[in-house]
């Protein structure tokens, strides 16, 4: 035969796919490809989105998504570059000063923040003194608002004035919630809130004050980006930038965490992806045998007929991937729309990126899964059309299976950008692949042996099984994967999510106390006995700064950006302790004991703050104190729970060492709900006393686990959609060859019956088996998953035992609804079929 | 012998079709005494394979009815059927159908084991000795040849003894040697055991070693050979 032109090719690929589009296993292919990018596109769109929802839930913690903070004003240059970039902008102007009013004075920390304040988040305030808050902008020029302990403070009611520097501002309302006030405990004195506008005729403000200057920005991920790279390298040596990832410690980690197990699960639907199309693809080709044996037999060359056949699955890959995009993008409107009472508002739009990558899941598993079988298209002999039994000689099959893992791999990673997760998964994914198929396969081959004895039923239906023992290994491999995808999700869900409760239980302590007089010590910790359920131990405090470490400088050996950085541009709160906090665990060092001579008494530092400082045992540490230089040696690093709500510190001294400076006591304690009334007659009881309320912190992280939880399980759901329509596909490749059977059988006079028992013989031994497998290998994936990309405490999971029940019942159920047609095949079709 | 184990009357099967409804057997009737054997013989799409099913019970009747072995099958359900088929029937087909998930052995045990045979292992090993297959117990059916497979199918279809044989084309996917020794053996078998055959065939060689004999052309009757 003449060489066939290009053009012709595609002509020909694209009528034999039309004139095929109504036979069975085109339409699997075409369906498992639609679900299997539906699936991941709407993963991703979801994951994409919610991520962002998130990210916008912690920058209320900034109150903007990225802030530009320093003790002096940003330059012009600083502000204009931003606006230049697109972004919206808001100021605040933070210092300390004395308020006064006829009754007398209070120290505060005043606030003055223009209009466009806040960016993110909202500002809530009360008409009165505990009365019910509403959100709303900040004040008017002319106006403050004051926290309910100012007004506690200094005896004062709406309406009346308060001094702050040379402008008399009248009180308008209270301020009850701040959204970037939460994460600051530190913040020791009561707040008020003015209006940019009036700043500068307080005089306050002068060169030299201490003033913290705070530019608020609001954009687009790429507009935030492109400004921070723009500035980073211009911030003078006082100034710094944050974006809403490192805002907050808390709320940081539980994004991570979220940000992995959507990944995780997009990764799942991707392996889903994968053998659906593998599935499917392996039966085009088989259905493809005689068609290409006949094509070149007419003088089709192999490559020929090879093009031919791939032509056909680019176009359909092509359509369907297509469709499915578009599916999965609507699809996520409706998860959406299920979940808006959880999410943000206004939830930024996606771009095509998901949609691209749904595509390209689909497309490269096609390809990779695809390759094999259609390479065999090419060797099937021409004499296959005279022998109908001839299969395709067989290849190795190694290299192309190695291609497509490794194209899974990369789908994977980009997904996920997180190269242990994908290793860990494709690695444990793989190994267990490897190890459970060639145990499968053995075990199967030597049931063979016991085949003979058994009875009808289960000799059909091993039967089944046993004749393609290597097609029998790869089903169940591929079930496998499906249930191991959706345990694997199931359990991490479960253990995850508690891991994450656990560390906020529902008594976690929803208030801090601060600036308690030694005085007033005793009393105030007996009123709080009264009132906590939870006894809560004062911590006593001194404000004290680091200078130098081995007599040498700290701002010539931290860097800047470190963590350490923190430490040492501002006042600590040092304190001293005879035992080691609860929550606090030694990682080197030893604690001191009493009575035991030392040349100098010892601090125990927080591990991660020592690890950026590069502080090692031993190290002398000179902190200036009340004016006082005191010098300390290291003696113990410690590793400190930051989500725990207790108070916690940086650096605990040996107990003496700090004795004889003014000292304060903090504590933090759990207030049960509607106990507002007891917390404003504590405020009156101690008015030294500084109350802070986490609660709303507190809230916002659980309602983001909340969130998450619900996300979670809907994203869940599409696993296990997905994994069913995988299931089904597997199932229908096989339908042909089972109604013949069923027909067979049924003419030879078997009742419905015996048919109905040797199918859920073979699916049940076949669920059961992957099963298994599925939880060996999750245990497996678990473990590493656990030891390298959670650092959590791995456990066995005996539970994952009923997976070969689940395996079984499902797959069997399944099977039987799946090939309910040949149980129903009549009879006459054996006569048809000569 | 003279006993009616197949009776048949009025038969007429009408199925849908694209263009309104198509009737391919009409008013057909007949009986079958227990040793008889009776070709059914017309070109393809006389309606030939529809008369075997509807006799053997694999489809029902439009109109009319069989009775087979005295069991009147428009009655019965499928299963009832099958039970019927299971005690009274034996097929060969022909594209063979042995299930290629089982031995030869398995294959011929098949139908006894559907009846609750306890000694189904030794009666499908001395039949398919007796076909000449004694040799070839273990094999798959892709390991055997079209005629061998076809003896296998014919061990089957004798192994639980029934009294009526139902062969389609039994010979039809063989070469003529092969087919001559299949049918020869197909016979010899029937004799042996005094069931009642009924044979749906193209070969006129074939058709005429049947006692009976009745062409049919368009889903008419247009002929009749009585012994």
């Amino acid at each position: 035969m003449t060489k066939l032109p290009r053009s012709r090719l595609v002509a020909l690929a694209w009528r034999q796919l039309l004139r095929e589009s109504h036979s069975g296993e085109l339409r699997i292919l075409f369906f498992a490809l639609i679900i299997a990018v539906a699936a991941s596109t709407a993963i991703g769109y979801f994951s994409a989105r919610l991520n962002e929802g998130m990210l916008m839930r912690a920058s209320e913690f900034l109150a903007a998504d990225m802030v530009l903070s320093g003790s002096s004003p940003a330059a012009d240059e600083q502000i204009s570059q931003g606006q230049a970039q697109g972004l919206d902008h808001a100021q605040t102007v933070e210092f300390s000063s004395v308020i006064a009013t006829d009754a007398g004075i209070q120290l505060a920390s005043v606030k003055a923040v223009d209009k466009a304040y806040p960016l993110r988040g909202q500002l809530k305030r009360a008409d009165k003194l505990y009365g019910p808050e509403q959100p709303s902008s900040g004040p008017a020029p002319g106006n403050a608002w004051a926290e309910a302990r100012l007004f506690a403070a200094l005896n004062l009611k709406i309406g009346d004035s308060i001094d702050v520097g040379n402008k008399s501002l009248k009180l308008s309302h209270v301020l009850t919630y701040e959204p970037d006030r939460a994460g600051n405990f530190y913040s020791l004195t009561p707040r008020v809130l003015m209006n940019l506008d009036d700043l500068a005729a307080t005089g306050i403000v002068q060169p030299g004050s201490r003033v913290k200057y705070r530019e608020l920005w609001r954009g687009t991920p790429d507009q935030l980006a492109a400004y921070k790279n723009l500035i980073e390298p211009q911030l003078e040596a006082n100034q710094k930038i944050e974006g809403s990832r490192d805002s907050n410690r808390q709320i940081g980690g539980a994004l991570g965490r979220a940000e992995r197990y959507l990944n995780l699960a997009s990764l799942a639907a991707v392996l889903l992806a994968g053998v659906a199309v593998a599935l499917s693809a392996t039966r085009f080709a088989a259905r493809r045998f005689d068609a290409s044996a006949l094509m070149r037999c007419l003088g089709l060359s192999r490559g020929q007929a090879l093009s031919l056949f791939g032509l056909q699955l680019a176009i359909l890959g092509l359509s369907a991937s297509l469709i499915g995009a578009l599916l999965g993008w609507l699809s996520q409107f409706g998860l959406f729309y299920l979940l808006k009472e959880l999410l943000p508002p206004d939830l930024p739009s996606a771009s095509f990126g998901p949609a691209l990558a749904g595509m390209a899941t689909g497309l490269v598993a096609l390809a990779g899964f695809a390759l094999p079988p259609l390479a065999a298209l090419g060797r099937v002999p021409p004499l296959r059309v005279l022998r109908r039994d001839l299969l395709p000689v067989p290849a190795s099959s190694w290299l192309v299976y190695g291609a497509a893992l490794f194209a899974l791999g990369l789908i994977m990673w980009r997904l996920s950008l997180d190269l242990q997760l994908t290793f860990a998964l494709l690695g444990g994914g793989l190994v267990a692949a490897l190890l459970l198929g060639g145990l499968l396969l053995l075990g199967l081959k030597s049931l063979r042996r016991v085949l003979a004895r058994a009875s009808l039923p289960w000799r059909l239906g091993l039967g089944q099984l046993l004749r393609y023992p290597l097609a029998a290994a790869g089903q169940s491999l591929a079930f496998g994967l499906i249930i191991l995808a959706m345990a694997l999700i199931a359990l991490l869900r479960g253990e995850l999510l508690d891991t994450w409760q656990d560390q906020l239980p529902e008594d976690a302590p929803n208030h801090f106390a601060l600036n308690v007089l030694p005085e007033h010590k005793a009393a105030f910790e007996a009123r709080l006995a009264e009132l906590s359920p939870k006894p809560a131990h004062l911590y006593p405090v001194i404000p004290g700064r680091l200078i130098k470490i081995n007599d040498q400088p700290v701002q010539q050996i931290v860097s800047k950006d470190s963590r350490g950085d923190r430490a040492i541009n501002r006042d600590l709160s040092l304190t001293w302790a005879a035992d080691l906090p609860t929550d606090n665990e030694l990682v080197a060092g030893t604690w001191w004991h009493a009575g035991e001579p030392q040349d100098m008494p010892g601090v125990s530092v927080e591990s991660e703050l020592a690890e950026s400082m590069q502080l090692k045992l031993g190290d002398r540490l000179s902190f200036v104190v009340g004016g006082l230089s005191r010098d300390v040696r290291v003696t113990s690093l410690r590793k400190v729970n930051w989500n725990s709500f207790q108070p916690n510190f940086y650096m605990i001294f040996e107990p003496g060492t700090l004795k004889d400076l003014p000292v304060t006591y903090l504590t933090s304690f759990y207030l049960p709900p509607q106990q507002d009334r007891q917390l404003v007659e504590l405020a009156r009881q101690f008015p030294a006393v500084t109350l802070l309320q986490v609660d709303a912190l507190l809230a916002q992280l659980r309602s983001i686990v909340a969130q998450v939880t619900v996300a979670i399980e809907f994203v869940l759901l599409f696993v296990l959609a997905a994994g069913l329509a995988v299931l089904f596909a597997g199932l229908q490749a096989t339908l042909d060859e089972r109604i013949r059977q069923g027909a067979l059988l049924r003419a030879l006079g078997a009742e419905r019956k015996l048919l109905v028992k040797a199918r859920r013989t073979e699916f049940g031994l076949l669920g059961a088996a992957s099963g298994l497998l599925a939880a060996l290998g999750c245990e497996l994936i678990s473990f590493l998953l656990y030891r390298y990309a959670f650092d959590l405490t791995w456990h066995p999971h005996p539970w994952l035992l009923v997976l070969p029940v689940i395996g079984a019942v499902l797959v069997a159920s399944a099977g039987i609804l799946g090939t309910r047609r040949a149980l129903n095949a009549s009879p006459l079709t054996v006569l048809r079929e000569g | 012998m003279s006993s009616c184990i197949l009776t048949a009357r009025n038969l007429s099967k009408v199925v849908p079709s694209a263009e309104g409804e198509l009737s391919i057997l009409h008013a057909l009737s007949l009986d079958l005494n227990a040793g008889d054997s009776l070709a059914i013989v017309g070109s393809s799409g006389s309606g030939k394979s529809t008369l075997l099913g509807l006799l053997a019970g694999l489809d029902l009747p439009s109109t009319g009815n069989v009775e087979l072995a005295g069991n009147n099958l428009r009655e019965m359900d499928e299963d009832q059927r099958a039970r019927v088929r299971a005690e009274h029937a034996g097929f060969v087909f022909q594209s063979f159908q042995l299930l290629d998930s089982l031995n030869a052995l398995e294959n011929v045990m098949l139908p006894l084991e559907l009846e609750g045979h306890r000694d189904a292992r030794e009666r499908a090993r001395g039949l398919l000795e007796r076909v000449g297959l004694g040799h070839r117990l273990t094999h798959y059916p892709r390991q055997l040849s079209g005629g061998e497979q076809q003896r296998v199918a014919i061990a089957r279809a004798f192994a639980a003894e029934p009294d009526v044989l139902f062969a389609d084309e039994p010979t039809g996917n063989l070469d003529s040697h092969t087919s001559q020794r299949i049918s020869d053996l197909l016979f010899e078998l029937n004799q042996e055991r005094g069931a009642t055959l009924v044979l749906v065939t193209h070969d006129e060689r074939l058709a005429h070693r049947c006692q009976r004999l009745i062409r049919l052309e368009g889903g008419h009757l247009i002929d009749a050979v009585e012994p």
